[in-house]
């Protein structure tokens, strides 16, 4: 008799278990009717539910200083730039525009002189200046400070100040991109608290022009902003500000779906629904300037040397289907090494879907694809649905009969498996911001970078020829060919420019930017 | 019993040095750090620079046997992300770590201790078995599960409580629930099994006949000699608790050890990854010295084993 009941109370456990398996939160989908009773309680007061001028960002990781100009880091550059402006920011679609530069020019080659936007003050009364440029560019080049920037500015000789509100820029050998480094990396520290309090203090109390002021940071919880009321374009309209850090994703939704915050980047593709049924939520979605790329690995003693079976997987890979069936059609293909945001983007040839041709070309190369193995290495949840990408490749290729073997890497191994040439035949990656053509081209391309795993001699001369060129239609000759001839060496395998998707709480005003920055100053709360 | 604690001591300095010199080496073995932090278009020289600034470039023995010589001072090194001490990184989250660690145990020990007591008490009725099933369950589900569901429940559908985060008492319940439902199985489990133990014994049977109520014999009598068994395994526990932190206080954003263990791992930020590890160590050792000369002290045959 006991052991029957309790045979049954297992039972009914297992049962319980089950069900409770079952629940949205693992299914990935949201009830389409919440039970009334959860929509009653959940009417009011959330425990932290802040009040309509606050604004709650959840991060997922901490910034790691407050000082500017130091960590090149995605997660520290979106949350100080708040605090600090830069001489040049980008248009949300990512074209150059004035900030705390009113107007640049070249004077020759190797100077440009930068006119300084007037009566600017820092948040502790500084003014801006020409010498706070100069201050915040010497500290980059500065070995003490071991900013991660500098071997982006090394070939920047000396910054002159010219009167207080122009300033010059001298540099070792031409410096064309020099407009997107600004404009990219600057941002302006106050030189005066800076040097007073010290760089370990300032690394913890920043003082800059920007929208807003410091407030308070607690490390890994949150960092703490508000309205700089006397900002030189006006008073932002959201008075306080909040990154909340919440490492994990499902928490992350969670504290979304609760309220608790009310803006997060990078929802998984599989839980946009659940943002777009629930309450509060809407989803927005831009074409990052960030490209997601398989690299077939050059330097790898392996087939893909041969630029023939390089062209046969671009054939054999169709990424029209990847897009639809992996990643829900949240993402814009491309065809060659840049995107259509790219302000140096040419149209190129599309390899499109072709399979008898990447068989022909196989054996061409005296290669049977059913002899031909091949390892794709992929990261982990650092691109959207990297894993799920490499799979659906691998299955592509293996139709005509080459077999993948796909390799997940933790991203740290990732990367270091890149940079240290230990990768084997592919790998899949990302890159961006990708503005303009020489960071992706140069930074990709050539024998010192190891990112596209592609090198080629001819490549790299057209290259080193195209780089130091000033004249801008020149310089777009260069840049289109080499886009041309990257393709036609089937130097890799585009996939697609991101599609970064936000949830956003619907009553805010927000437009995501293609350079994946939180400017909360263009944000607004909709009555 | 003074040579006793003097081994017991050199026997902890040696599990610290064995944990610090595997997880060196280990950690060496995870690959170099300068990708992660030179931004991706870095020149070589400057990885090189930087890998020299920071002594990788030098022979493995040679950075181990500097990094022991400074441990043992105490110094760890600067993070490299942030560029502050890596001790006092770790240090400033221990209080997190314990606040979270030590409510889970007191709601483990609070919950556990009478339904193990009623359960041995009420041996083999529903309320016995539904205890057992439940502390199953305890074991079973795995606390990163346990934590999303709890969030789902409380936080999401009924918004009684927050998501996650840190800095109040209201911050701590979900997580502090979570890490308890494993140790409170194993507690209530405990519980009932020495109970049931101690009531077979000769002088409960004395106490019951000699009418002495029920519930005093079990809450007086009977509890006294069940809890000895369980303070040892509440100290060891206590070990498992600081462990399994490091799931819960990812899933809960809790500013813990834990998950600035995890992080800088992610982020190949050996020095904080050392100091932490060093101090979990540490504090693990302590505990089980505290609680192995505790024992000596009260039961002298340990000591002459």
């Amino acid at each position: 008799m006991l052991r029957k009941n309790q045979a049954l109370l297992y039972l009914f456990l297992f049962v319980v278990l089950l069900l409770t398996a079952c629940t949205p939160e693992t299914a990935g989908t949201t009830p389409s009717n919440p039970p009334p009773t959860t929509q009653q309680a959940g009417s009011s007061e959330a425990p932290s539910a802040p009040p309509k001028q606050d604004l709650v960002i959840g991060f997922e990781a901490d910034a790691a200083t407050m000082l500017a100009n130091t960590d090149v880091n995605y997660v520290t550059d979106i949350q100080i730039r708040n605090i600090y402006d830069p001489l040049i920011d980008r248009d949300k679609d990512g074209a150059l525009i004035p900030v705390l530069a009113t107007e640049w020019k070249n004077i020759d080659p190797l100077t440009w002189e930068f006119k300084l936007r007037e009566g600017v003050k820092f948040t502790n009364g500084e003014p801006f200046n020409a010498e706070a440029v100069k201050f915040n560019i010497d500290y980059i080049l500065d070995e003490k400070n071991n900013s991660f920037y500098r071997s982006r500015w090394k070939d920047i000789k000396e910054v002159k100040v010219i009167d207080d509100h122009t300033v010059q820029i001298i540099t070792v050998q031409p410096f064309p991109t020099l407009l997107l480094r600004i404009a990219d990396d600057l941002l302006i520290m106050a030189p005066k608290h800076t040097q007073e309090v010290g760089l370990e203090k300032a690394a913890t109390d920043p003082v800059g022009t920007g929208a807003y002021k410091f407030e308070k940071w607690t490390r890994d919880e949150s960092l703490q902003l508000v309205a700089n009321e006397e900002y030189w374009q006006g008073a932002p309209s959201i008075k306080k500000l909040t990154f909340k850090i919440i490492p994990e994703f499902s928490a992350r939704l969670s504290a979304f779906l609760s309220g608790e915050i009310h803006l997060f980047k990078n929802v998984p593709v599989d839980s946009v629904d659940r943002v777009k049924n629930s309450e509060n939520g809407k989803i927005e979605m831009v074409g990052s300037s960030r490209i997601n790329y398989v690299a077939l690995n050059t330097f790898y003693d392996g087939p893909l040397k041969d630029q023939r079976v390089r062209q046969a997987i671009n054939y054999a890979i169709d990424v029209d289907e990847l897009l639809k069936s992996v990643l829900n059609s949240y993402g814009t293909k491309m065809t060659g090494p840049l995107s259509k945001v790219n302000v140096d983007y040419t149209e190129t040839k599309d390899y499109g879907y072709d399979p008898d041709k990447a068989i022909a070309l196989l054996k061409e190369a005296n290669i049977d694809p059913k002899t031909l193995k091949l390892q794709l290495d992929t990261p982990n949840g650092r691109y959207p649905m990297d894993t799920h990408v490499a799979q659906a490749i691998a299955s592509q290729l293996q139709k005509i009969g080459i077999t993948v073997n796909v390799q997940v890497n933790e991203w740290g191994n990732h990367l270091a498996k890149i940079r240290q040439h230990e990768m084997k035949d592919m790998f899949i990656l990302g890159w961006g911001p990708a503005f303009d053509a020489q960071g992706t081209i140069e930074n990709l391309f050539t024998e010192k970078a190891p990112y596209s795993g592609f090198y080629d001699k001819e490549v790299e001369s057209m290259i080193q020829k195209a780089l130091p060129v000033f004249d801008p239609v020149e310089r777009k000759k260069g840049f289109d060919e080499l886009q041309h001839k990257l393709v036609e060496e089937a130097a890799w395998v585009p996939l697609w420019q991101q599609g970064d998707l936000y949830a956003v709480d619907k009553n805010l005003q927000f437009t995501p930017r293609s350079d994946e920055k939180f400017a909360v100053f263009e944000m607004k709360w909709a009555k | 019993m003074l040579d006793y604690l003097i081994k017991r001591t050199v026997q902890v300095l040696v599990v610290l040095f064995l944990a610090l010199t595997t997880v060196f080496f280990i950690i060496r073995l995870s690959g170099d750090p300068t990708a992660l932090f030179l931004p991706p278009d870095a020149p070589r020289e400057q990885l090189e620079e930087f890998r020299k600034a920071l002594g990788f470039d030098r022979p493995l023995y040679v950075q181990y046997t500097e990094f022991i010589t400074n441990a043992v001072q105490g110094d760890f090194g600067n993070s490299l992300r942030t560029r502050e001490d890596a001790l006092q990184t770790v240090l400033n989250r221990i209080p997190a770590t314990f606040q979270l660690a030590f409510t889970a145990l007191g709601l483990s020990l609070l919950i556990a201790i009478p339904i193990g007591i009623n359960s041995a008490y009420k041996r083999n009725t529903l309320f016995d078995q539904t205890g057992v099933a439940f502390t199953v369950l305890g074991q079973a589900i795995p606390s990163f599960w346990l934590g999303l569901i709890l969030i789902y429940v409380f936080a999401v559908q009924f918004k009684w409580l927050p998501t996650g985060g840190g800095g109040s008492m209201i911050h701590l319940i979900l997580p502090a629930l979570t890490l308890a439902a494993y140790s409170v199985a194993r507690f209530a489990r405990f519980t009932r099994s020495t109970m049931l133990d101690v009531l077979r014994k000769d002088y409960i049977r004395t106490a019951k006949a000699s009418g002495i109520p029920m519930y005093k014999i079990l809450s007086v009598y009977a509890l006294k000699n069940t809890l000895i068994p369980i303070i040892t395994l509440v100290a060891l526990d206590l070990g498992v608790l600081l462990g399994g932190a490091v799931i819960v206080e990812v899933v809960f954003a809790w500013p813990g050890l834990g998950r600035l263990l995890m992080q800088s791992l992610l982020n190949r930020d050996f020095p904080v990854v050392m100091a932490g590890v060093f101090l979990i160590a540490f504090i693990y050792s302590v505990i089980n010295f505290v609680v192995d000369v505790l024992y000596a002290y009260v039961n002298p045959q340990i000591r002459y084993k």
